[in-house]
């Protein structure tokens, strides 16, 4: 009982800690996530718009470059004159300091006068050059993104063509292409229209090709980035991608090398490239997960023809999260330890008490009455353990109460059995001497002095017999066999029994006989003896020629004041009693007579004889003057009344 | 008349025995009331007269006993212990008289007269005798 009280209290707090600390883990891990992913997210949005900006301001720096160089007189001069060899100078000068991959000069007439390459002055006619075309038509300076196809790049520098050429990388997640490589490059170009003085001159261009180049990306990289790592891998990368290929990347490969050729995934590119959208969330770039930002790249014709994208590693964020979780975890675990200990210690204090309460039960059950309970509890335990030692105390009063009723009634019984035992051993001989005298003193021819001797033998058997009797009476304390008694009749009939004695020892008695007096509810027979036992005393007591009287009447007794009653008193001219021995006068065998002469039994058999009619019994003495008895008697109201009326 | 006296305390067999023969009665005595049952056996008896305590087997015993085979004789039952509990058992076993201890010849020999009269006379005795 003790153990599932405790199993069931570690179980509560555990379910409690279990719950708590679940939800909060549950909670508190997609709460966090989520502000880790809004953070990101945010981060790339505005990673992007930085990446952007610098894609742009590539494309501005190559258009102010080539405005700049416009400028110069020097140029403008050997433009007016076609001057193909120094411009090709030229040319090859500022697209060093600005680092153009490819520069040149168109005519008015849309014919390449020159370009920085190889065969820098072409001799045959040439391909179309989509931006320097468009700055022609327009008659102003162009800027942007350009697609230039294989054979321009080739005829600009044959090793451009070959640095845009780009095999397809097979990519997770990507749409699969018919084609082995790409073929066309990717270029941030300008186009700036000449004019002197009015005469338009030609369009000078240049760009930068994007294919391979690492110069964009990488500067996003340490730039928004500032190279920071996770795991020993640049946690941003950056892309550009014509269509969905990477061309342009920092994106590292599992073989360690950068992912140019592969392929964005499938769904960013619908998003991206064919419904023109910005896409901020997180996707699968080439090998892992990146918390990503891409958005569509438009030529200088408004075509979309390619991606920016920045990302970050979505692992330092997720390990962030693990970081937290793992936390939250050791904390629940924690909490749990924490609950089984206090749910332990908890149990154990509570059980404790009510333990060594259940041991006490036990003891108590086994007979003692005062086994430990231990110190009270301040808990409602105490008011428990309290009420089990008021319990324990009762039942010890309770126990010694009904120890002292069994040792009293042992005593009674053990003194009846006694006063039974004697009685049976002493009347059979009483027999015996009862038969042979009474069988002597029927022979008519005794001398008169032998027939006096048996009679006095017959008198004191006779007495025998009275004190085995009071013996026995005393030592059973027979119930009372009530009826309504008339006292003057019964104080009356006693001295008849008595008449002649007092008559052989020569005292005088005298009857005062109170009127009007209630009749009683007593048993006869025992009062009676108590009677024959006040006078017989009184004889004993008094010398020949000496008065006993007995009076009756009306009376109060000292212990119940207000109770009417009947007094018979007994009054007698003897010897009195001495004072010393008033007090022990009623006690079980104290005499003051000879041995053989009287037992002692009499008074206190009486005193308890009155007592059961809850009446008393008192004595005044003086020693020379004589003895005075009162037995006192109460009377009962209703039964008095009805009594008087019918007993007259 | 024919009277058993069945009491293991030889003064009381004594004095019944002085008693009754002196009016006439004709007494036999056992000490036992395993003793009285063999007697009973081999003799009629117009009277018992039995103690209550006695040591193997008591008079309630006696009396249980003589009631099976000889329930018409009177009893007497004396005891020198008279509780009102021994006597309104005795009486409830069908003892005819209870007499306590001690008693007087006179109160002996009035007690067996009135528990003798009480009997219807027997076919073998001639009427008159008690």
């Amino acid at each position: 009982m003790i153990y599932s009280t405790r199993s069931k209290l570690i179980l509560s707090f555990l379910s409690v800690s279990i719950l708590v600390s679940g939800v909060a883990l549950i909670v508190g891990g997609q709460l966090l996530y989520k502000a880790v992913l809004n953070e990101a997210t945010t981060r790339v949005r505005l990673d992007l718009n930085a990446a952007r900006e610098i894609y742009l301001s590539r494309i501005k720096g190559v258009k102010v470059a080539l405005n700049v160089t416009t400028l110069g007189p020097v140029f403008r001069a050997s433009l007016e004159k076609h001057d193909a060899q120094k411009l090709v100078g030229l040319l090859r000068n500022v697209a060093q300091q600005t680092e153009l991959d490819f520069a040149g000069i168109v005519t008015k007439e849309g014919k390449t006068l020159c370009h920085i390459g190889p065969h820098s002055i072409p001799k045959e006619p040439t391909l179309p050059n989509p931006i320097a075309n468009l700055a022609l038509q327009q008659r102003t300076a162009v800027s942007g993104t350009v697609i230039l196809n294989n054979e321009f790049l080739f005829a600009e520098d044959p090793e451009l063509a070959n640095r845009a050429r780009i095999k397809f990388v097979p990519t997770m997640r990507a749409v699969p292409r018919p084609q082995t490589e790409e073929l066309s490059g990717m270029a941030l170009a300008a186009a700036v229209p000449v004019f002197e003085a009015g005469n338009f001159l030609g369009v000078l261009y240049g760009g930068v090709l994007l294919n391979r180049s690492q110069e964009i990306v990488d500067r996003v990289r340490d730039t928004v980035f500032q190279q920071e790592t996770y795991n020993g891998r640049s946690i941003g990368t950056a892309t550009i991608f014509l269509n969905d290929l990477r061309i342009s990347t920092n994106v590292i490969s599992p073989d360690g090398n950068r992912a140019i050729g592969t392929l964005a995934s499938e769904e960013v590119k619908e998003h991206v490239l064919v419904e023109g959208k910005k896409w901020i969330d997180r996707a699968f770039v080439v090998n892992d997960w990146y918390i990503t930002a891409y958005e569509p790249i438009e030529d200088i014709f408004g075509q979309r023809v390619g991606m920016l994208y920045v990302g970050v590693l979505e692992a330092k964020y997720a390990d962030v999260r693990r970081k937290a979780l793992s936390i939250f975890i050791i904390v629940t675990v924690a909490g749990m330890a924490l609950a089984i200990g206090l749910g332990t210690l908890i149990a154990s204090r509570t059980s404790r008490p009510v333990q060594q309460l259940i041991e006490a039960s036990i003891q108590v059950s086994e007979g003692n009455l005062s086994p430990e309970i231990g110190p009270i509890s301040k808990s409602n335990i105490g008011v428990l353990q309290k009420t089990f030692k008021e319990m324990l105390t009762s039942l010890q009063e309770r126990d010694k109460q009904s120890e002292i009723k069994l040792l009293q009634s042992e005593k009674q019984a053990s003194i009846g059995k006694l006063a039974g035992g004697v009685a049976h051993e002493i009347n059979n001989p009483l027999t015996g001497i009862f038969t042979f005298t009474h069988m002597l003193l029927r022979q008519k021819d005794l001398p008169a002095e032998v027939r006096s001797d048996l009679e006095t033998i017959a008198q004191e058997t006779e007495r025998v017999r009275k004190i085995v009797k009071g013996l026995l009476d005393f030592s059973r304390q027979t119930e009372l066999d009530r009826e309504p008694t008339d006292v003057n009749r019964l104080v009356r009939y006693t001295l008849s029994l008595v008449e002649n004695q007092a008559l052989i020892k020569g005292i005088n008695l005298n009857f005062e006989t109170g009127e009007g007096l209630p009749m009683i509810t007593l048993d006869r027979n025992q009062m009676q003896s108590v009677l024959l036992n006040v006078i017989m005393n009184a004889l004993d007591a008094t010398e020949p020629g000496g008065n006993i009287t007995i009076t009756t009447g009306m009376g109060v007794s000292a212990n119940k004041p207000d109770q009417k009653g009947v007094e018979i008193v007994c009054n007698d001219t003897g010897c009195g009693i001495p004072s010393e021995n008033l007090d022990k006068l009623f006690d079980p065998f104290f005499t003051t007579k000879e041995i053989g002469q009287g037992t002692g039994l009499g008074l206190s058999v009486s005193y308890g004889i009155v007592d059961r009619h809850e009446g008393a019994i008192w004595v005044q003495s003086k020693v020379g003057r004589g003895s005075t008895f009162t037995i006192w008697l109460p009377v009962e109201e209703e039964r008095a009344k009805h009594e008087n009326i019918s007993g007259g | 008349m024919k009277i058993l006296v069945v009491d293991d305390d030889a003064i009381v067999i004594k004095s019944c025995r002085r008693i009754l023969e002196a009016e006439g009665f004709e007494v036999s005595s056992v000490p036992s009331a395993d003793k009285a049952l063999e007697e009973l056996k081999s003799y009629d008896f117009d009277l018992l007269l039995i103690d209550v305590k006695m040591p193997k087997h008591d008079g309630m015993y006696l009396m249980r006993e003589i009631k099976k085979n000889w329930p018409e004789i009177p009893i007497i039952i004396m005891s020198g212990y008279p509780t009102p509990e021994t006597i309104a058992e005795v009486l409830r076993l069908g003892a005819t008289l209870f007499i306590p201890k001690p008693f007087k010849p006179d109160e002996l020999v009035k007690s067996v007269r009135q528990a003798l009269k009480n009997v219807p006379p027997k076919k073998s005795f001639p009427t008159g005798a008690g």
